[in-house]
């Protein structure tokens, strides 16, 4: 619950003398998701004062990136959100193919939502996991998590070669097509994914320990959230209907029908947060069917030289991220290198509220708080 | 009104009913690939090597990998590898990479290659493991067909600066291996440069056609050249 | 002391000493396979016999483990207080090992003793068993003290608040049992209940039980309830700071501990040693005895598998707002029902004790419930299309 904390200066005038205990939580901590600190100073177990320190794991990517050609930075891509690396090699595309204007081929197309909703799959049952571990589950719900995600990233291999960093994608489409038999082998996922989310649900969403826990915990009113700049599922969570999918419909997003889920925007607390990302998952589903039923057969990349020099132009791709709105800024100067590349991490972002939404809870919510928001620290420190 | 720790029974009889699954269906365990134990000669190339053991969780169709990547290697043609290699050490792999992990030397002098056409090759041809991301980039870049991706996995070595410097010697592998590893990916890679390879002889061909027969021939000859490499694009 | 003495003192203690810690092993192979299985893992399966491929189910794995333990490096900081250090560890394991004792374990060779030296027929041996599980508190806030770590010291602080709220619903779920049977005395409550009397098929017995293990899981620091060494927000709580063998030793007095208060719950309500085929072979008793308290583990294990932990203030709230009350509810219901079937006897005054007693329960739960956690309950959401 969130109580107001008492009024040390008052405290300490008043002659009852009271020190706070201050505790660098990280970056080694297991629940910090990565190398993240946050230095608290806690009243017994209530956080005084949260301060996020990040930066540990900055690897200079839009710097490096200036200094490569186009194609070259694609693989680092995979490396900003690493569990989402088809979205971010997707977000990249999107941006270099305006520069370049060049027509996707329509299968291609499809690939490429078949591949981001697979992508929001593995991110979200995988965040579901690792917010209950926060909670304190001894990883069971994690480990069925893997499990789904470990099949998913078969699929991956199977198509791009690699598990976690796919660079799959290319300007103009995607490097090879899918192996035979893969979209077989995808609608069999596909379809049984419901019995597991069903499982899943029983699993956690009545479960009273996570609902006293998760509800009433780390409010973010709707102002604050959209004043911060929050995207993606955090925004949702806190009623504001506002998915980039609907509303600049990318690639080809406008084809398929599916529902977006979002809050009343009472509460906007971490079980909002929870209960979102679970839903958003079946309408994945809902359009992976839709796509895996219409994908035609056809080219899988369009007539894109490997380096090429656009005109000085500026471009902004924007992709709906499973973690929020992932956006490449490029200024072309004209030659084969960006002048300037740009990256919006909607980690960074949304870890921006987190000091609000910590403060008067106890050190336990600060853990889940974090979890909630869903951060990869290879995006956030880039 | 629901039942007082009713979420929490549903959640037990979950977790009662995977604990029983377990034992029944294979299906509810992670897919995992194990090692399994075996001499060191006989350790496994590529994770198609794998052959399932009692007990071993190795999913089918991890096996079935044509894209699988995880190491650049050198190709070269059927005969002495170095006779036949394909790089040119044009160094454009090298410009591209980018982690910047291969260092490439070009020879001084031309060298027959497998056409028996005089060219350079790489005197030193480096790249290290420990700073190569299998991304393959070179791969894509490379205009010769000359540096694929390798599926052996098995690159751990006690020497910690040489060892993990492969050399261009050691990166060298014939044209039949990467046929063997990926074979899908390396018959539509031959057949490509078979096509190149045909049009190019036909624009010799009408390049050679062209000082001798007429000014009408010529021209039908490269319009089958032109058409015969857009196809192969 | 005569040669008689110490051969009896020897026959009642070394037996314990050896069962007990043997059965830890056993335990923490059970518990790693459980989990696994339960998470859909195979678990701990390579580790058999020395030298050999063959795997044994893991058994080995134990033993692996404690050399391990043994072999590994004992770090101790530099700014620890390296008595209070040193000694945590150890005054953890002593009142665990020291509560075994008043366990009413009849072992066949009891018969060869001279005088009777076990602890359970001592006169007060349940309020022994509480006032000695008490220490382990101590032990364990000086542990979290003497590492000079803050999570340590948050640790330590909430094992200290946790294990002295939760010794109060303990107490009093077991106060009923107590008063029913009329005594103190471990052997005297394990006898009320042969020929499958057992307290627990009595309604304020289920009732008393429940409330007893619920807090018993709290008192050994089992999950839900396992905050004092909650990994994803403290690190390891109090014992963030051991490393080797010291480490080996907490976890040995917490799994002792867990067999002391599943014993004694096997004591108080699940008839102790009594079960079937006893007039044939008296010496299963201890094997019931040892069945129910791994029947009790199970559920523990099963838990831990299932559940996410409470948070320190609701943990708090759970056991003076709830237990509390509820135990407390449960002992007035207890001398209701009792009088009832001693004033009118036969099957009617059974079902109208069952019934009443049952429904007051649930209502009462229910109440508390209301009121200790009133907003939480699954939401509704809406859709954009």
């Amino acid at each position: 619950m969130t109580t107001a904390a008492p009024n040390y200066e008052l405290l300490q005038q008043e002659g009852l003398e009271t020190s706070l205990l201050e505790i660098s939580m990280g970056p080694h901590h297991p629940s910090t998701h990565g190398v993240f600190r946050m230095d608290v100073k806690l009243d017994g177990e209530t956080v005084v004062e949260l301060r996020p320190v990040f930066g540990y794991l900055h690897r200079n990517h839009e710097k490096l990136a200036e200094n490569m050609t186009y194609l070259s930075s694609m693989p680092f891509t995979d490396r900003l959100d690493y569990f989402n690396s088809m979205t971010n090699n997707w977000a990249y595309a999107l941006a270099a193919e305006k520069l370049i204007e060049v027509e996707v081929p329509e299968r291609a197309e499809y690939l490429r939502v078949i591949m981001a909703e697979l992508t929001r799959l593995v991110n979200h049952v995988t965040l579901v996991g690792f917010f209950v571990n926060d909670l304190g589950a001894l990883g069971t719900p994690l480990m069925y998590a893997f499990r789904e995600r470990e099949k998913i990233l078969d699929l991956f291999e199977q198509a791009s070669g690699a598990r976690m960093m796919c660079n799959y994608f290319r300007f103009g489409g995607l490097r090879n097509d899918v192996p035979e038999g893969w979209l077989d082998r995808t609608r069999e996922l596909v379809d049984r994914f419901p019995a597991f989310l069903d499982e899943y649900e029983q699993l956690l969403c009545e479960n009273e320990i996570i609902l006293s826990r998760t509800q009433g915990v780390g409010n973010l009113s709707r102002e604050l959230a959209v004043n911060a700049g929050i995207t993606g599922p955090m925004l949702r969570a806190s009623g504001v209907n506002y998915d980039l999918r609907k509303v600049d419909a990318y690639g080809i997003y406008d084809r398929f029908k599916f529902r977006v889920p979002y809050t009343d925007g009472d509460t906007g607390d971490c079980y909002d947060r929870f209960m979102i990302r679970m839903l958003e998952m079946r309408e994945s589903v809902a359009i992976l069917k839709q796509a895996l039923a219409d994908i035609p057969e056809g080219d899988i990349i369009g007539k894109v030289s490997k380096v090429f020099k656009p005109k000085p132009a500026e471009a902004y791709g924007r992709i709906e991220g499973p973690k929020g709105e992932l956006g490449f800024y490029l200024i072309a100067d004209g030659t084969t290198k960006p002048y300037r590349y740009r990256v919006r991490p909607p980690s960074l972002i949304n870890l921006t509220v987190l000091r609000d939404m910590c403060l008067g809870g106890k050190i336990a919510d600060a853990c889940i708080i974090l979890g909630s928001i869903d951060i990869v620290l290879g995006e956030v420190d880039r | 009104m629901s039942i007082l720790g009713g979420g929490i029974f549903k959640g037990m009889a979950v977790t009662l009913r995977n604990f029983v699954g377990s034992y029944f269906s294979k299906e509810r365990f992670i897919t995992t690939n194990e090692y399994s134990w075996r001499p060191e000669s006989e350790l496994p190339q590529s994770i198609g090597d794998y052959p399932k053991e009692e007990g071993e969780q190795l999913s089918d169709t991890t096996t079935v990998n044509h894209y699988s990547r995880n190491f650049p290697m050198l190709l070269h043609d059927t005969g002495e590898p170095m006779d036949t290699i394909r790089c040119v050490a044009c160094q454009i792999c090298e410009r591209e990479c980018p982690p910047q992990c291969i260092y490439i030397e070009k020879s001084t002098e031309k060298k027959e290659n497998a056409d028996g056409k005089p060219q350079f090759y790489p005197a030193k041809f480096d790249i290290d493991v420990s700073v190569c991301m299998s991304c393959q980039i070179c791969v894509e870049v490379c205009p010769f067909d000359a540096i694929v991706m390798n599926s052996q996995f098995e690159l751990s070595t006690p020497d910690r600066f040489g060892g993990l410097l492969v050399r261009r010697d050691d990166l060298l592998k014939s044209n039949d291996y990467y046929h063997k590893i990926h074979p899908q990916e390396a018959a539509t890679r031959d057949e490509r440069m078979a096509a190149d390879k045909a049009a190019k002889e036909a624009k010799k061909k009408a390049a050679a056609e062209k000082a001798k027969a007429a000014a009408e021939a010529k021209a039908a000859a490269a319009e089958a050249a032109n058409e015969s490499k857009e196809d192969t694009e | 002391m005569s040669l008689e003495l110490i051969k009896d003192i020897l026959l009642a203690t070394v037996p314990l000493l050896v069962i007990f810690p043997s059965l830890f092993a056993f335990t923490t192979w059970m518990e790693r396979k459980a989990l696994a299985r339960i998470q859909n893992r195979i678990g701990p399966n390579k580790i058999g016999i020395p030298c050999t491929r063959i795997g044994l189910f893991g058994l080995g794995q134990p033993a692996a483990d404690g050399i391990k333990m043994i072999f590994k490096e004992d770090i101790v900081p530099r700014g620890a207080d390296k008595l209070f250090h040193l000694l945590a560890p150890i005054l953890a394991l002593i009142p665990a090992m020291l509560i075994l004792c008043f366990l009413p374990l009849e072992f066949p060779w009891g018969k060869f003793m001279s005088g009777q030296v076990q602890a359970f027929l001592l006169d007060s041996a349940v309020i022994f068993f509480f006032a000695i599980s008490g220490l382990a508190t101590l032990a364990i806030f000086m542990a979290g003290w003497a590492s000079r770590n803050k999570y340590s010291l948050l640790g330590g602080m909430r094992a200290v608040a946790q294990m002295v709220s939760y010794e109060i619903p303990l107490v009093l779920s077991a106060v009923v049992v107590v008063m029913m049977a009329g005594s103190l005395n471990a052997k005297e409550i394990a006898d009320v209940q042969t020929g499958f009397n057992w307290f627990v098929l009595t309604p304020w017995g289920l009732a008393a039980f429940i409330v007893f293990f619920v807090a018993a899981l709290a008192e050994t620091n089992r999950s839900p309830f396992d905050l004092p060494e909650a990994e994803s927000e403290i690190i390891a709580g109090y014992f963030t700071e051991y490393s080797g063998f010291k480490f080996a030793l907490f976890f040995l007095g917490e799994y002792i501990a867990m067999f002391a208060i599943s014993g004694l719950a096997v004591t108080l309500f699940l008839g102790a040693g009594d079960g079937p085929f006893l007039a044939v072979a008296p010496w299963l008793s201890v094997v019931w005895f040892i069945a129910k308290i791994f029947g009790l583990i199970a559920v523990m294990i099963w838990l831990r598998g299932t559940l996410p932990r409470l948070r320190v203030d609701q943990l708090m709230a759970f056991a003076w707002k709830f237990l509390l009350p509820l135990s407390i509810f449960n002992i007035l219901l207890a001398g209701m029902s009792h009088h009832v079937t001693v004033a009118y006897p036969g099957t009617t005054a059974q079902v109208v004790t069952w019934t009443v007693s049952l429904v007051g329960m649930y209502v009462m739960a229910k109440g508390l419930d209301k009121i200790s956690r009133s907003t939480a309950k699954p939401r509704e959401y809406l859709y954009a299309e």
